[in-house]
């Protein structure tokens, strides 16, 4: 017995090693709402840094967009260039802050609209595979957030949130493929779920005989219980229907362009 | 045990560059998986129990920068892990072009266990629809990275140290006539 388990002891440690960590996976895929131990450390650790990484690209963006475009003609006129570059410095940091302001005043009419109580937060990382479609806000559990809670722009909806921790929270983005949200067409009030596709969504379960076109909007139904009725989720792109089968197929592009988003909000309670 | 740590750390930073600057430059699709990089290269140069405990805690690592559920990139490092010790018995891991072609390997296991993972156990199937079209794309650039930093560690050998049976660095034997 010693001398067989001998001979097979790197295949014995590779299938016990690989039905442990596929029992870890499927443990914690039932546990979605939790955040373990050490994703929360991780998440804790990796908030400074991510926050630290995303203002020097913005400093870094700043100083290419304001200085060395100019190498050469500094050269030529050192004195009136600095002047000229603190000036334009000082000017793009205006348009930074007035852009800011827009953006910002865009959301809080937007929550106005929405009429609940919701927690501006600020995108500092993303996810770190090509499939999965998540970002990192820069609020936790010290603000309140909690998992399950809604993010949404001034464009439309953005996801939920999965991970807390205490300064910065992972959001399930709508176009992940695990992302599934209930919609309604607002012309037609046609129901289905909008599911992710990466870059666009799938409309499912859209009866065959409904009625849906081109260019409809599509909103949230409320019945989900996570995202408030009546939110921008994003346009039908294109409807097709087979010969056979109850539903039709419909896609969908989002309201929002997750490449660029930059500020959010986090609705943290229910109709004021 | 330095070196050990070495990897740990390495993982963290390429975690930190996936999630935080690389989305600046590059769209998902053409975002390289350093890790992935990484637990090839460690699979092909440390010893076995070493390789694991590593490989283990690198995917919980990536687990923790990605998607909803910890568990996954555990999972699939551990196969691609124990996978590389197997192959790396039977080839010369010391050429840099085979190197490569293990990278390319590499990626596509690890799609095709996550594509298998995330369909049969958490029942996403939709994310082959993201997954599918990105091959490509992931194959070229884990290739062209991988060939960067192997470049930087035949450059920066000396730096960091020989140590014999570290893969790909066959050209370092030869500039000591070993």
């Amino acid at each position: 017995m010693r001398e067989l388990l001998r001979r097979y002891q790197f295949l014995l440690l590779a299938i016990i090693l690989l039905l442990a960590t596929v029992i870890l996976y499927s443990y914690n895929l039932r546990q979605k709402s939790a955040t373990t131990f050490f994703e929360r450390a991780v998440l804790t650790f990796a908030a400074p840094f991510q926050s630290g990484i995303d203002g020097m690209a913005d400093s870094v963006s700043d100083v290419w967009g304001n200085y060395l475009w100019l190498v050469d003609a500094q050269q030529q006129n050192l004195a009136l260039e600095q002047e000229n570059l603190e000036l334009r410095s000082k000017l793009q940091q205006t348009q930074e802050i007035s852009l800011q302001n827009e953006r910002l005043r865009k959301l809080l009419a937007f929550v106005d609209e929405l009429d609940r109580p919701a927690l501006p937060a600020q995108v500092i990382g993303e996810d770190a595979s090509n499939w999965a479609r998540t970002i990192v806000i820069d609020k936790g559990t010290l603000a309140g957030l909690s998992n399950g809670l809604p993010v949404v722009a001034a464009q439309g909806v953005v996801g939920r949130i999965i991970k807390v921790a205490p300064n910065s929270s992972r959001v399930l983005l709508i176009t992940d493929a695990s992302s599934a949200v209930a919609t309604l067409i607002q012309r037609t009030r046609t129901r289905g779920v909008a599911r992710g596709r990466g870059e666009n969504l799938s409309i499912e379960y859209a009866l065959r005989d409904a009625d849906i076109q081109a260019g409809d909007l599509l909103v949230t139904s409320g019945m989900g219980g996570v995202f408030p009725k009546g939110l921008t989720v994003g346009l039908v792109d294109s409807v097709e229907k087979n010969q056979y089968g109850l539903f039709q197929q419909v896609r969908a592009t989002t309201t929002i362009d997750f490449s660029h988003l930059e500020e959010v909000m986090v609705i943290v309670g229910e109709d004021r | 045990m330095k070196g050990f740590f070495l990897f740990l750390f390495s993982g963290v930073f390429f975690a930190l560059l996936q999630s935080s600057v690389l989305p600046l430059f590059f769209p998902p699709d053409w975002r390289p998986n350093l890790i992935l990089i990484l637990i090839l290269y460690l699979g092909l140069s440390e010893n076995l129990p070493r390789a694991l405990i590593a490989g283990l805690l690198l995917g919980a690592i990536q687990d923790s920068f990605c998607g909803p559920s910890l568990g996954l990139y555990v999972s699939v490092y551990l196969v691609i892990v124990l996978v590389t010790r197997v192959i790396s018995e039977q080839l010369n891991v010391e050429s840099p072009p085979l190197l490569l072609l293990l990278i390319a390997g590499g990626t596509l296991l690890q799609n095709l266990l996550v594509g298998f993972y995330l369909t049969v156990l958490a029942e996403s199937a939709p994310v082959l629809h993201i997954l599918l079209p990105a091959l490509p794309k992931q194959l070229l650039i884990n290739i062209l990275f991988a060939s960067v930093l192997l470049f930087l560690l035949l450059r920066f050998q000396r730096i960091f140290g020989y140590r014999p049976g570290l893969a790909g660095l066959v050209y370092q034997s030869k500039h000591h006539g070993s």
